[in-house]
């Protein structure tokens, strides 16, 4: 994506160079707090056109659209949610850092009218930058419904700044802002907002700064806005003073000494103060509150879905029915395109290549490798999906915030905090979500710990191995046995992230504060939008990452060339090599080492690959059907998914599927383990490195190897201990080798 | 004065002091305790705000400072300092 991103920006400046005032794109940068209605208000202005990306080598989301208006170009760039320009967080930085070294030509500065005082904190410090402003006066209906009364015009005279009320979700004051954006752009007398009085001793301090630094530095003050350059000089923001490479400087003291002397040692906070009285003073000008503050609709819910006793089961129940929506609504989907790929798709592909005189073993390589590798994969498409639309669904309702609230006591005891609990969840369902879903967490350790444990949650693809093992060896009690796999995996959690919590990620954590906003319905086009720019990611991997490894699997089980026996293949091979490792854990053979290896790129794949291993298919002499017939299939078993899952949701009867035959499989498996063996293995494949998609996922969300190679090193190791202590544990107790 | 921490549900008080340990040389920690103040502060809690305890139970307290909720931590709450 950040390539992609890329390549816009050279295109914007190809279309820059040499051409008139109109061609010309407006850069327009979007700041403003978290919730103050910034993601709606830029999706209803730039809808469909919204690219979504990462800023460059942070996991910060960056959001971008191009589009016309009023006949000129517009870029929209969406700095990162802040509730002010410190240097303490990644997204402050990120926001910043634009502002400062990108110069776009103006910042549209996005305030919740219901809000004022605490929006204008971060308003008063974009001022500071010298780039011009318009102010979105967003939630703008809202604030009138409350009876509040607030006077813009005050507002621009007092800061200097165009105001224009709006209201996202009503989709109202959006022209007018656009158009106003333009008229600022235009009048060169409007373009720079009013330099603000921080009060006399800062004022002196910042204006013998500016001479002495005019003098020794004259360059800096050319390279940057000389206003903030001198503020944050005074504040000796620790960001700006190691990027200039400036540290203890004489004069600086100098500057600082009346003021110092007058108002304690502590610039930085004399300088919060005073933009603060800024914000505070100004709201007390222009705001009129009603006498009698109404109770609201939101705090009337939070009273019950935040009460002590209530919360944790109501949240449960809100998790329930997540996963229920989601599984009753995916599974039918997921199992058509399963079908798809191993039946009609395979035999498209046979039938385009036969002809073409391709040799057998590339229609095997394409259907085998390639159309089996990223099936298996893409049956996944419809979970992540579904998952993934209602996750969005309850962040953009409001509803999020609220379990991180509610799950914040339990998740303190292995050193995270609530929102770290969401993560996890989703991983029961699959690993990749959830690692993706670790972006909603603001500090980074807990970002990659969260994300270090989320492989400990049995995911469902796992769950083909245990239904496959259990039902041969432990027919009676399988649903007792699958849950202590779950149980196993939550609990090494919880172990893991103490370990993790003393060794790798020391230090305090930082304490919670955060915003729970007001609970809103969030509109289907928000929803889609999100939900598509969550789960494109899989859908890329799949066709990368995924293809590539089963063409390489492929190609180990069938070279070298003309190999007959699977145990003769490079995979086979491999797998015997192996196989001693897992001597003293109970399978030390290369049919159970060689899908390990395969497992690594889905976990589901040990089943398959072991059916290819232990039972090899016998050719089908059945009549192929015809292309005519296959279209029909297509379209009749997606229409018999759609009914499904509508039934499935209304609890309506459905008919019995019928299992699988794999009676060459189990007595083959019968064979080669027993019940001790068996669960160790299966702890094994729960515990050992995560899926490559899982991999990939985290090397994407960190931006570098290290931590997806801490997850496979440590899960690894953490598998191979368990399954040990399972065997030799249960070997001494006398439950048989 | 009472700490924040010991308001109940429904009422109401005056920020008069926020003690987090701000400065405290070589402490550790100490770096962590000054972005949280700033942290703190950047929501809403400032000396001499109006805040209105919602729910004061478990590990998290939620207060409304003008229009917003803010969840805080226990731990945080009981070092800012609130006249009822």
């Amino acid at each position: 994506m950040s390539t992609q991103l890329k390549l816009k920006d050279e295109e914007v400046q190809g279309e820059v160079s040499g051409q008139s005032a109109e061609a010309r794109v407006i850069t327009v940068a979007v700041a403003g707090n978290p919730n103050s209605g910034k993601s709606t208000l830029i999706n209803a202005i730039a809808g469909t056109r919204l690219h979504v990306g990462n800023w460059a080598g942070v996991t910060v989301e960056k959001k971008e659209a191009l589009f016309d208006f009023g006949g000129r170009k517009i870029r929209l760039v969406d700095l990162p949610g802040t509730y002010s320009l410190s240097p303490y967080s990644q997204e402050e930085i990120v926001a910043r850092d634009y502002l400062v070294h990108q110069r776009p030509d103006l910042i549209i500065n996005v305030v919740d009218a219901t809000n004022l005082e605490r929006n204008l904190y971060l308003t008063v410090q974009v001022m500071e930058l010298g780039i011009p402003v318009v102010m979105a006066l967003n939630i703008y209906d809202e604030a009138q419904e409350k009876g509040y009364r607030i006077d813009t015009a005050g507002i621009q005279q007092m800061l200097g700044i165009a105001v224009v009320p709006t209201s996202a979700t009503k989709k109202t004051g959006l022209d007018e802002l656009l158009g106003t954006v333009l008229h600022v752009v235009d009048a060169p007398n409007l373009r720079v907002p009013k330099r603000l009085n921080y009060g006399e001793d800062i004022e002196l301090a910042s204006d013998y700064l500016a001479k002495t630094f005019q003098i020794s530095y004259p360059a800096l003050l050319q390279r940057y806005p000389q206003r903030w350059l001198l503020l944050k000089l005074m504040e000796q923001d620790s960001h700006v003073m190691k990027e200039l490479g400036l540290d203890n400087l004489a004069f600086l003291d100098q500057a600082l000494h009346h003021l110092r002397r007058a108002h304690g040692e502590d610039v930085e906070s004399i300088m919060a103060d005073a933009r603060y009285s800024l914000a505070s003073g100004l709201t007390r000008e222009v705001l009129q509150k009603p006498e009698l503050r109404q109770t609201e609709l939101t705090e009337k819910i939070d009273k019950i879905v935040l009460n002590r006793f209530l919360g944790i089961p109501i949240f449960m129940a809100a998790m329930w029915l997540l996963f229920k929506l989601t599984f009753d609504l995916s599974a039918p989907f997921g199992k058509w395109i399963g079908a798809m790929t191993d039946g009609p798709f395979k035999r498209w592909a046979s039938a385009i290549l036969t002809p073409l005189g391709a040799p057998d073993w590339t229609v095997s390589l394409v259907n085998d490798g390639v159309i089996a590798g990223v099936g298996s994969v893409l049956v996944f498409v419809p979970v992540i999906f579904a998952m993934m639309f209602f996750i969005t669904f309850l962040e953009g309702s409001g509803y999020m915030a609220r379990a991180a609230f509610v799950m914040d006591r339990t998740m303190h005891s292995i050193g995270l905090h609530g929102k770290s609990f969401i993560p996890m969840l989703l991983g029961f369902g699959c690993n990749v979500p959830g690692i993706y879903a670790t972006r909603t967490l603001e500090n980074p350790k807990d970002k990659v710990l969260t994300a270090l444990l989320v492989p400990l949650m049995s995911c469902g693809a796992r769950l083909p191995v245990y239904v496959l093992f259990v039902g041969i060896f432990f027919p009676k009690n399988s649903s007792t046995v699958i849950w202590s796999l779950y149980v196993m995996g939550i609990l090494l959690a919880v172990v893991m992230g103490l370990v993790f919590k003393r060794t790798l990620f020391r230090g305090e954590a930082p304490m919670f504060i955060m915003e729970l906003p007001p609970y809103r319905m969030p509109s289907l086009h928000s929803l889609c939008v999100h939900t598509w720019e969550k789960g494109k990611h899989f859908l890329f991997k799949a066709g990368t990452y995924i293809f590539a490894v089963s063409v390489l699997v492929w190609f180990m089980l069938n070279l070298p060339w003309g190999v007959e026996h699977k145990r003769d293949s490079y995979l086979g091979q491999a797998g015997a090599a192996i196989a001693p490792v897992f001597e003293p854990v109970g399978f030390g053979n290369w049919e159970a080492a060689s899908s390990l290896i395969t497992g690594v790129i889905a976990k589901e794949i040990v089943v398959g690959t072991m059916g290819e291993i232990y039972a090899p298919k016998k050719d089908e002499k059945k009549g192929v059907p015809s292309l005519r017939e296959d279209l029909k299939e297509v379209a009749t078993t997606f229409g018999e998914a759609c009914v499904k899952a509508v039934k499935t949701l209304l609890y309506l009867p459905q008919a019995e599927e019928k299992e699988e035959d794999r009676g060459g499989l189990n007595l083959a498996i019968q064979g080669a383990f027993t019940p001790l063996t068996a669960y160790a293995f299966m702890a094994f494949v729960l515990l050992y490195m995560p899926c490559v998609v899982a991999i990939a996922a985290m090397r994407q969300e960190f931006g570098t190897w290290k931590w997806a190679g801490v997850g496979l090193l440590y899960q690894t190791a953490l598998a191979w201990t368990a399954a040990l202590i399972i065997y030799q544990g249960g070997k001494l107790l006398g439950l048989g080798g | 004065m009472i700490p924040l921490g010991l308001l109940s549900a429904g009422e109401n008080g005056e920020i008069v002091e926020i003690a987090f340990a701000k400065g405290e040389a070589g402490g550790a920690g100490s770096a962590e305790q000054e972005k949280s103040l700033v942290r703190v502060e950047e929501m809403g809690l400032r000396i001499g705000k109006h805040v209105e305890m919602l729910t004061n139970g478990g590990s998290t307290i939620l207060l409304r400072v003008d229009e917003a909720r803010i969840a805080l931590a226990r731990r945080m709450a009981m070092k800012i300092m609130v006249r009822r």
